[in-house]
């Protein structure tokens, strides 16, 4: 009688072990699944910071790409009006160069 | 030690192992949190200042990039207004050079410049002979001054009047080719042969360019800084 009793007393015990390893298993199990996790959104968060900073970028570019065109244009017009403007002075003063051209060349100093 | 007592020891133990094991499984599961956390903030630290590094480069690169564009149209306005000064000023020396062709029509007018024009060259060469080149059509003209020219030089210089010989290959009239005779080139001058003479030691050593677009170029040249100023207000370098 006693034996059995001592018997079913240690099978209680080893249940006992086996659940309890069971349960830390788990506990360990359930942390590397965790820690995998942390990598995916680790991946997840960076992948939404990127958009966002890409986001910025690509609105800033657009906009000095404005500005700078109509910097380009207005340094054509101003170089169009500058050379305009010395067309205008070059035919007001023509004649008299040429004039005074062919003077010097007519005039021998002897 | 009865039954119920072994057995309420049994329960105990099989109470404290059980509590045991689930305060390990709580300890790995609190470190599982925080393990978690501090991997997930130091991966995400790291590529995030990857990534602000990697656009920040960009930005630089846009940058740069703007800049030398920018230049580069800035270069070509300038290029642009210069080109369009050289081409401005050119115009009035074409014009110039047209109207020389007017210069020998008037030939009272005209002889007196020959006279004066090979004077000068003798004075420059200070050669006791010569080889005078003139265009075809202004032949009569030269031999018609030729001994008014020798003696004012020789008087002026104090020296016996000189021989001057007049070469029987005359200017051309179209782009020349200067064989060797003259041993420089000279830049083709216009399409006529507009007047004045060229004249050269007998060895065809010295020579002297006293034609009308000769002396264009020579005017031209010198005066080209005082015609820029009139222009664009500033001194040529």
């Amino acid at each position: 009688m006693e034996a059995n009793r001592g018997q079913n007393g240690i099978q209680q015990l080893l249940a006992a072990e086996q659940d309890a390893q069971h349960i830390v298993n788990a506990a360990r199990n359930a942390k590397m699944a965790r820690l995998k996790q942390a990598k995916q959104e680790a991946e997840k968060e960076i992948a939404e910071y990127r958009a966002q900073v890409e986001y910025e970028f690509k609105k800033k570019v657009a906009e000095s790409s404005g500005y700078s065109g109509a910097n380009v244009k207005r340094l054509e017009t101003e170089t169009d009006a500058k050379i305009n403007h010395l067309k205008n002075e070059a035919a007001r003063i023509s004649h008299d160069v040429v004039q005074m051209l062919l003077k010097n060349v007519t005039t021998v100093r002897n | 030690m009865n039954d119920a007592d072994v057995s309420k020891q049994i329960q105990q133990m099989v109470r404290f192992i059980r509590q045991e094991a689930e305060e390990k499984a709580n300890e790995i599961s609190v470190s599982a949190e925080e393990e978690f956390n501090i991997e997930k903030l130091q991966l995400v630290e790291a590529e995030k200042k990857k990534i602000r590094q990697e656009y920040e480069k960009k930005e630089k690169q846009v940058e740069i990039r703007k800049k030398i564009e920018y230049s580069m149209q800035l270069n070509a306005s300038r290029i642009k207004v210069l080109q369009a000064q050289d081409d401005v000023v050119n115009a009035m020396k074409e014009s110039a050079s047209k109207d020389l062709l007017n210069v020998s029509h008037d030939h009272h007018v005209y002889k007196r410049l020959l006279k004066d024009l090979i004077v000068q060259s003798l004075v420059r060469l200070k050669e006791p002979g010569v080889l005078l080149r003139c265009c075809k059509e202004d032949l009569h003209l030269v031999e018609s001054v030729l001994d008014s020219a020798k003696e004012e030089y020789a008087s002026k210089v104090n020296v016996h009047p000189p021989e001057i010989i007049i070469d029987d290959v005359h200017l051309p009239p179209g782009p020349s080719h200067h064989h060797g005779f003259f041993h420089h080139h000279a830049e083709a001058h216009g399409p006529f042969c507009s007047g004045g003479v060229v004249i050269a030691s007998r060895d065809g050593k010295i020579v002297f360019e006293n034609t009308l677009d000769a002396r264009l170029d020579v005017a031209f040249n010198k005066k080209l800084p005082e015609i820029r100023k009139w222009l664009f207000g500033q001194v040529a370098a």
